[in-house]
């Protein structure tokens, strides 16, 4: 008994042994070519949205869904989005019919965005603003389709999240707002090289969507701009807080210029102790969306001096009185809100569409959802976000990407060209 | 056969010094579990939070003795009664989950207390995060001074001395207690057979309860010297170092003291160094993401040839 059970012990380690070794042949296969692999996922899935569309009848106030994260880590991104998304209708009325926001926390998840967009199909909003983060919209992308529901993402970057296929293919219910990840990409990567002039740039990022997406497109932009992409890209997962193997790999591989792709919540311990390394006090570090937030600052103080981050998009006619209102409503800093200006044109562009769609038949209001869908692509309109306009796939028309560096503890942003 | 790395030196130096410090953590953490498993065969899950609120109240003191400013022997004054209020937190914490949660169940069925003590756990960490701090996470203020020591191509961080140091030695003391006093007697009498300690006289409750009281502060400090090392702390930062510990104990053979010690070391260095080893084989590049997967395939082949983890004994009858 004793001598069989060694032996199946051996046959075990053979197997694992094997097994390994396959991981690594398949791994080391696998170049850079992810990106094009990372294709829409759904590609077999026939749209329902518009035939499923219907005419919905409502009596009391107009419910529209607001999925954003409300708890956890990105809260501090999802509530300023959420508050910014309900100003868009601070003071309309659609044919005499108020408001009513219908809020669901999807915790920036994938798990978390179809529970939220359950609920509200379950509470038939007649049209939505969310999810918030790319990962949560593509779990979603399907439910809101099935239930004939449009939704304005006023947050999600990811670039295979709409389809070159539109407008035959699946889910004609979903635009969004944001500028996406590899324009945001384009612009950093440009601005490191012919600007910063870093030739080797390491990058860092979150193993969520987004920060796989906005990595690969950075690589992909610095690669073409002429810079090369030293030591493997280190990827972490959320609430990450050791970077110290990281770091180590940072210092072997002596870059110019440091690239992360994820969220301030670990933006702040990664530049603590990034920066407490004697030999990465004062390499420039580049960080996307994610990282530009005020908790930035107040948690990594002096470590965030100096550090370059982006936000996509740009402050159009409206952004004013967006900041009023949001002020006056919510006592929030419309400049410190990432995504603020797009939740709000997001709102207002569904709102536009309702009270072109909305027919008052009888003190009630009959609104036809597939063409409130076809008047929101229509949507052309000077917001707070700039011009908002979309692409036949659902994508924002036109890109604007702002820079940022730290001073002095607060976000001053960069004339084009300049460091 | 000669080894030619194709990364330097220093490169290596840098990341044995961080999975010793991982390990450091680690070592501490898992003590607690593998001693609270000596007496009870219980699986104290809920012992990653007690670290959490150790490390919590070790902040508040830091903050309320000046965060950023404090300067000269301040430091090292607000550092000790970080330390104290730490292992005190951590204490009460465990204790009252002893008694609230593990005591009353400590007749019913294996089980039973494993999923309370999970339960516990889950309660702590989003008690933490989304009653208090609403997800947001806390930043230890960076007070240890800067400085380091260099010999040869090895560069240790004064903050990495003192948490190897002080870890050392806490470790150094819970073995004296153990072996050297009364009340290590009693636990170690125990561990063996509760019925029989019993008998013999030893109230067992105590040395129960003084068996959570150590593996906590053991916790507790690691809690400060976890936030003055990675900065970030929040409710939810207990479960990693939780799970990583408690794989230590076993890897080290749960209920064996030197062997959580040996075990966390151990999973430090291969989580920070395994992978690193496996990209220099010619043609393999495994990205950071990967690290864990090394790390547990090893405990894997290390649990299939010692099924008792490398300290541990053969499971004796034990009524």
């Amino acid at each position: 008994m004793t001598h069989s059970g060694k032996m199946s012990r051996w046959t075990w380690l053979m197997a694992m042994v094997a097994l390994l070794a396959i991981f690594a042949v398949a791994c080391s296969g696998d170049d850079d070519d992810d990106s094009s692999s990372a294709g829409f996922t759904d590609a077999g899935y026939k749209t329902a949205g518009l035939d499923k569309a219907r005419v919905v009848t409502i009596d009391g106030d107009i419910p529209i869904g607001i999925s954003s994260a409300l708890t956890g880590e990105v809260a501090g991104l999802g509530i300023p989005i959420a508050d910014s998304a309900e100003v868009g209708g601070e003071g309309i009325t659609i044919k005499g019919k108020k408001i009513k926001w219908v809020r669901e926390d999807d915790l920036c998840s994938p798990e978390g965005g179809p529970a939220a967009a359950d609920r509200l199909v379950k509470a038939n909003v007649v049209a939505a603003i969310g999810p918030i983060c790319s990962g949560g919209t593509r779990a979603s992308l399907k439910i809101f389709d099935d239930a004939g529901i449009t939704h304005i993402s006023p947050s999600a970057t990811a670039g295979d999240l709409t389809t070159p296929t539109r407008p035959e293919g699946p889910y004609v219910t979903f635009f969004r707002v944001p500028v996406l990840n590899a324009d945001e990409a384009k612009a950093q990567a440009q601005f490191a090289y012919d600007t910063l002039k870093a030739k080797k740039a390491f990058v860092v990022f979150d193993t969520d969507d987004y920060g796989k997406d906005l990595a690969a497109e950075f690589q992909k932009s610095f690669k073409a701009e002429g810079g090369e992409i030293v030591g493997t890209p280190a990827g972490y997962e959320k609430k990450t807080t050791d970077f110290k193997s990281i770091i180590a790999n940072i210092k072997a591989a002596k870059p110019d210029v440091i690239y992360q792709a994820g969220f301030y919540a670990e933006a702040t311990p990664f530049l603590q102790q990034l920066r407490a390394d004697a030999d990465l006090k004062s390499i420039p570090y580049i960080g996307g969306d994610g990282i530009k937030n005020d908790e930035l600052l107040s948690g990594a103080k002096d470590a965030a001096e100096g550090a370059y981050l982006a936000l996509p998009g740009t402050t159009g006619s409206q952004f004013d009185t967006y900041k009023q209102k949001y002020a006056a409503k919510f006592k929030g800093n419309a400049d410190s809100a990432t995504f603020g200006a797009e939740a709000y044109d997001a709102a207002t562009a569904i709102l536009k569409a309702l009270d072109k769609v909305a027919v008052e038949k009888g003190g009630k209001l009959e609104i036809d959802l597939k063409k409130l869908n076809e008047e929101i692509k229509k949507s052309s309109f000077e917001g707070a976000s700039g011009k908002v306009e979309f692409q036949d796939n659902g994508n924002r028309a036109g890109a604007v990407v702002r820079l940022f560096k730290v001073v002095g503890g607060k976000y001053v942003q960069l004339e084009a060209g300049k460091k | 056969m000669t080894v030619i790395f194709l990364t330097s030196a220093e490169f290596w130096a840098d990341q044995l010094v961080n999975g010793l410090t991982t390990g450091s953590i680690y070592a501490l953490i898992a003590l607690g579990y593998t001693m609270v498993y000596g007496v009870l065969q219980l699986i104290n899950f809920a012992h990653g939070e007690v670290f959490m609120i150790g490390s919590f109240a070790g902040y508040g003191v830091l903050v309320a003795m000046g965060g950023d400013d404090t300067s000269g022997a301040m430091i090292a004054l607000a550092l000790v009664l970080a330390m104290i209020a730490a292992s005190a937190a951590s204490m009460g914490t465990a204790l009252a989950i002893e008694r609230i949660a593990y005591r009353p169940l400590r007749n019913a069925p294996r089980l039973a207390p494993l999923i309370s003590a999970i339960g516990v756990s889950v309660f702590l960490s989003h008690l933490v995060d989304d009653g208090f701090l609403t997800g947001r996470s806390k930043y230890y203020p960076s007070i240890f001074p800067d400085g380091a020591l260099e010999l040869g191509p090895l560069t240790i961080s004064a903050l990495q001395i003192f948490l190897m140091g002080s870890s050392l030695a806490m470790m150094g003391g819970l073995w004296w207690v153990i072996q050297r006093t009364k009340l290590g007697r009693g636990i170690r009498a125990v561990a063996e057979s509760r019925d029989n300690a019993s008998l013999m006289g030893i109230d067992v409750n105590r040395a129960i309860v003084v068996t959570f009281a150590l593996g906590a502060i053991m916790a507790g400090v690691a809690g400060v010297l976890y936030g003055l090392f990675y900065s970030a702390i929040r409710g939810s930062m207990g479960f990693i170092p939780g799970v990583k510990a408690f794989t230590a104990a076993v890897l080290g053979g749960i209920g064996s003291v030197q062997g959580a010690v040996i075990g966390g070391y151990f999973l430090g260095l291969t989580e920070t160094v395994g992978r690193e080893l496996l990209n220099e084989i010619p043609g393999v590049s495994l990205p950071n993401q990967w690290k864990d997967v090394v790390a547990f395939s090893l405990l894997v082949l290390v649990l299939i040839f010692r099924p008792n983890g490398i300290f541990g004994q053969k499971e004796t009858k034990r009524a």
